[in-house]
């Protein structure tokens, strides 16, 4: 403990004590931690300790203990060898990340704009951001169907321009499939970029522009490091949950694949083998955790703080 | 404050309509005639009617509101305390807890409820606590809700210059005084936002709430999701318009109330 | 308006009235003597009973009904396992299900001294090789999965699953099932396979039938979705459950519904009292209401799937029982097969099922 001594330290202003920061953490951080430990993380160390046990005849879930779970995840299933699921792992990740890709490159303009107004208005663009978003995810979905389908104005651009032939649906497809993506992510992109880019310093910008950057530079030097954290939350916050997102590919791309929501659906649904759908759960977050801390560790390095 | 210029004011706007698409189809689609949501049949008004007359309906949106606004409240005060702890202090194991605060951001829905399934049978028997209901549907939204507001406090928390914080430390401000009357007030858009998200979130949770929920407690997901299945019929796309009329009434509503407060908190 | 002091207090206001809101637990075992109010805890399928039945149910017996709905029966399994056998009175599992259930002690037997009405079942579904003895469950409704499309007029349709299954033949634009066993099945149909087959051989040849064929269609589709697409004319052809199709047929003539020569599911949905449930008695008087001709005639006059009540069927409208649709004649009887639960074998499905939708 060699960063921290007894003597009170000055640490944003306040005279604190390692026993008082102690006990500052406790009152502000200590409740939400007790409580997500106590409700999902000893839970989930169950579903950890499940993910090693084997389904029996009726799905019951029961010993003895085994690692076959993870061998048929590596692929050695009942058929012979066949990696299927880390090729559904790396599917879903790929779409996580079109996604993320898609949603910031909306998400900055909207921000922009957003920060941009007047007192009133800013709040009210705000909320209407997310109001849609307050509507069922189910149905807003269901709306792009009918917005793609054969008969509908896009669908009649699409086939004036040459894209699409006569009759038929813009969906299943991956264009459909991002566009849903977005509608659904974009506020939790949103939302935190805002945030930093309502309290970006123009003064700095302004001072570079004055000293001879062009826009580009200006916005890379002077803006994108303020908005960063927001912009790293943001990405957190999509990048993530779409992850184990699959009823919306499942719906504007004809279910026609397998990704990791599909694939843990399967198991604690239609199969019943809540000890395999355990296993790949864990895996899956074990991944995409694994990626996280890759980035930190490689924003940290640029000394870029990480996002918790 | 910077002009909005011309090209930003057209891209933001053909963004929301892109938004706005879908709800543009659910609220035509609510005055459809056909029955069982098929293709356009003819205009009525007929589904807003026999809304107000399902019980059924009703309770379920009640108690989506109830457990919405319920786990906001909670969540946001735990993510709140949690994003400005992990921003501000040190303790032992910092690390090893931030990373697990990652947990109910990145598990799977059907895992998560599945788990919290199981957490609460134990409980019962051991306990004779959390009979499936409103209060377990409450605790499953919130646990899954903290880290989203936990994540926009922080960041905002972390752009942040200290210096008037310490400032008013300087001037004699114990730390309660510190937060209420300085840090809240800077960080307030960020503990908005992420509100809004965690309602959000709570609004549109489907899986975790059907394995939590008990007899009576069904809540608009749950249900949507069931007719959804059998094809989305005009009353589903008639009670979805009329929450987005609310939304938006009630939105205008508190803007217009508000009297230039932003002025006061020294807001730019 | 919206200071931190306000907030605070709206936070501690909504905690209050939401720990105010806490379910009460379901009523223990009442005492000899006062006689609790009569209350039923319905857990189903949506939109499959008619309203006023559970109306009728509550007039009759003075009892308040609470309905909640499930997709699929295994969410339903998980439920229960996870307390809901205490929480809930009725369910509705299918057949499939009901021995695997049993086995893990999640339902309650039937005291057949409560169901006189039980005497009112078609001998086919008395002890089916689901529930030998009807110990646990009474069939409710029941039918079949096959084909609903849309012709043009005079059309004639080859009503086989080579439509889907045979790149020759071009049905125009068709969506497959989105359910393992009764995808799954229909193909092995079309090979002259048993659905309930586990030779690895049979399975392989029908998962790449259902490879090939997925590549060629728009998708998979829960069995109403593709009713409904083929209703907006999204869609020509879809695999569909018959009682869904029918109400198709009904809104638009020129839709039509078939089970392919081959052969295909036939699938039974019962009632069932959990292990645990909190009503039980009620739960029985339920289901003998259900057995009544006149109620399971109404019920299937609305659900427009066949009943399992022979009484019935003298109170179901006249042309639901000569639809081969709804009722299948004898013939097709004979070539349609009931999916069981294939135990440890579930995984070679399961597999296949996974590299099906994968590839």
């Amino acid at each position: 403990m060699a960063a921290r001594t007894r003597r009170p330290e000055i640490r944003f202003g306040e005279h604190l004590t390692w026993a008082g920061e102690i006990a500052r953490s406790a009152l502000t951080s200590g409740p939400a931690i007790a409580w997500v430990s106590t409700f999902l993380l000893l839970p989930v160390l169950g579903i950890a300790f499940i993910s090693f046990l084997s389904r029996g005849t009726y799905g019951e879930i029961q010993l003895p203990m085994t690692a076959g779970n993870y061998l048929r995840l590596a692929g050695f299933g009942v058929l012979g060898f066949d990696p299927q699921y880390p090729v559904i792992i790396l599917r879903s990740l790929v779409l996580a990340a079109g996604t993320t890709v898609v949603c910031l490159v909306a998400s900055f303009p909207l921000a922009f704009f957003i920060a941009g107004l007047a007192g009133r208005a800013k709040q009210i663009a705000l909320t209407l951001v997310v109001i849609p978003f307050w509507t069922n995810l189910l149905i807003r979905t269901y709306a792009w169907q009918l917005l793609l389908g054969p008969d509908s104005l896009a669908a009649r651009a699409a086939v004036a321009v040459g894209l699409a032939e006569e009759g038929m649906p813009l969906y299943p497809s991956a264009l459909a499939v991002y566009l849903g993506m977005l509608c659904a992510y974009l506020p939790f992109m949103v939302l935190p970029l805002y945030t930093a880019v309502e309290k970006i310093d123009w003064a700095i910008a302004e001072a570079a522009s004055d000293l001879g950057a062009d826009g580009v530079r200006v916005f890379r030097h002077a803006l994108l490091p303020q908005v960063m954290p927001g912009m790293v939350a943001g990405v957190i916050l999509v990048f993530i949950p779409a992850t184990g997102q699959f009823v919306i590919p499942d719906l504007l791309g004809g279910a026609k694949t397998v990704l990791l929501g599909n694939a843990i659906q399967q198991q604690f649904g239609a199969s019943r083998d809540w000890p395999f759908g355990s296993a790949i759960a864990l895996v899956g977050m074990a991944v995409v955790l694994f990626g996280l801390w890759f980035q930190a560790r490689a924003g940290a390095r640029t000394g870029e703080e990480g996002p918790l | 404050m910077k002009r909005i210029p011309l090209p930003l004011w057209v891209t933001s706007i053909l963004l929301y309509v892109f938004l706005y698409a879908p709800i543009v189809v659910v609220i035509v689609y609510s005055f459809n005639a056909a029955r069982h949501g098929g293709p356009w049949r003819g205009f009525t008004t007929r589904w807003y009617a026999t809304l107000l007359d399902s019980p059924d309906k009703l309770a379920a949106a009640r108690n989506t509101l109830e457990l919405g606004l319920a786990s906001t409240a909670v969540s946001t005060l735990l993510g709140t305390g949690l994003g400005f702890g992990l921003a501000r202090y040190r303790f032992p194991g910092k690390k090893l807890f931030s990373w697990l605060m990652y947990v109910p951001v990145v598990i799977p829905d059907i895992v998560m409820a599945v788990a919290m399934l199981m957490f609460y049978a134990l409980m019962r028997e051991w306990l004779g606590l959390f009979e499936l209901g409103m209060t377990t549907m409450i605790f499953a939204h919130v646990t899954f809700q903290v880290p989203f507001v936990a994540i926009v406090v922080r960041s905002r928390m972390v752009g942040m210059d200290p210096a008037i914080e310490e400032a008013a430390h300087d001037l004699g401000a114990s730390s309660l005084q510190a937060f209420v009357r300085v840090t809240l007030p800077m960080i307030l858009p960020a503990v908005v936002a992420g509100a809004m998200l965690a309602f959000t979130l709570s609004l549109d949770d489907f899986v975790v709430s059907f394995f939590t929920t008990g007899p009576g407690a069904s809540t608009l997901p749950i249900l949507i999701y069931s007719s959804v299945k059998r094809g989305i019929t005009p009353d589903i796309n008639a009670l979805s318009t009329l929450i987005v009329l609310v939304s938006v009434a009630g939105t205008v509503a508190v803007a217009l109330l508000q009297r230039s407060p932003r002025a006061q908190r020294g807001e730019k | 308006m919206f200071t931190p002091k306000r907030f605070a207090l709206a936070a501690v206001a909504a905690l209050a009235l939401a720990c105010q809101k806490q379910e009460p637990a379901p009523a223990p075992a009442p005492p000899p003597v006062a006689k609790e109010p009569c209350q039923l805890n319905l857990f189903i399928w949506s939109e499959y009973i008619d309203p006023e039945i559970v109306k009728a149910f509550e007039a009759k017996e003075g009892c308040k009904v609470t309905i909640d709905l499930y997709e699929d029966n295994e969410s339903m399994i998980a439920k229960l396992q996870g307390g809901g056998t205490s929480l809930y009175d009725v369910v509705v599992p299918g057949n499939y299900v009901i021995p695997v259930m049993t086995k893990l002690g999640l339902l309650a037997p039937l005291r057949k001294e409560n169901l006189p009405n039980l005497a009112n079942l078609d001998p086919k579904f008395v002890s089916p090789s689901f529930d030998p003895g009807n110990t646990h469950s009474v069939a409710y409704q029941w039918g079949t999965v096959g084909i609903y499309l849309r012709r043009k007029p005079n059309q004639k349709i080859d009503e086989t699953w080579g439509l889907l299954f045979d790149p020759a033949k071009k049905p125009g634009s068709f969506l497959l099932m989105d359910s393992i066993r009764e995808m799954m099945g229909s193909a092995l149909k079309y090979k002259g396979y048993g659905v309930n087959t586990t030779d690895k051989t049979q399975l392989q040849q029908v998962a790449k039938l259902l490879t090939d064929a997925k590549k060629r269609s728009q998708g998979f589709e829960g069995g109403v979705g593709g009713k409904n697409k083929v209703l907006a004319k999204a869609i020509t052809a879809a695999v569909v459950y018959n009682g869904d199709a029918v109400k198709g047929t009904k809104d638009d003539p020129d839709t039509y519904y078939f089970v392919p020569r081959e052969g295909g599911i036939l699938w039974v949905d019962n009632l069932a009292v959990p292990a645990k449930a909190p009503h039980r008695d009620a739960a029985e008087k339920f289901i003998n209401f259900i057995l009544d001709p006149k109620i399971g005639a109404q019920l299937s006059n609305f659900n427009q799937y066949a009943t399992p009540n022979k009484a019935a069927r003298a109170f179901v409208t006249p042309e639901d029982l000569t639809n081969p649709a709804i009722y299948p004649p004898p013939e097709m009887m004979a070539k349609l097969e009931f999916v069981t639960d294939l135990g440890d074998d579930n995984r070679l499905y399961d597999e296949l099922w996974t590299s099906i939708k994968s590839k």
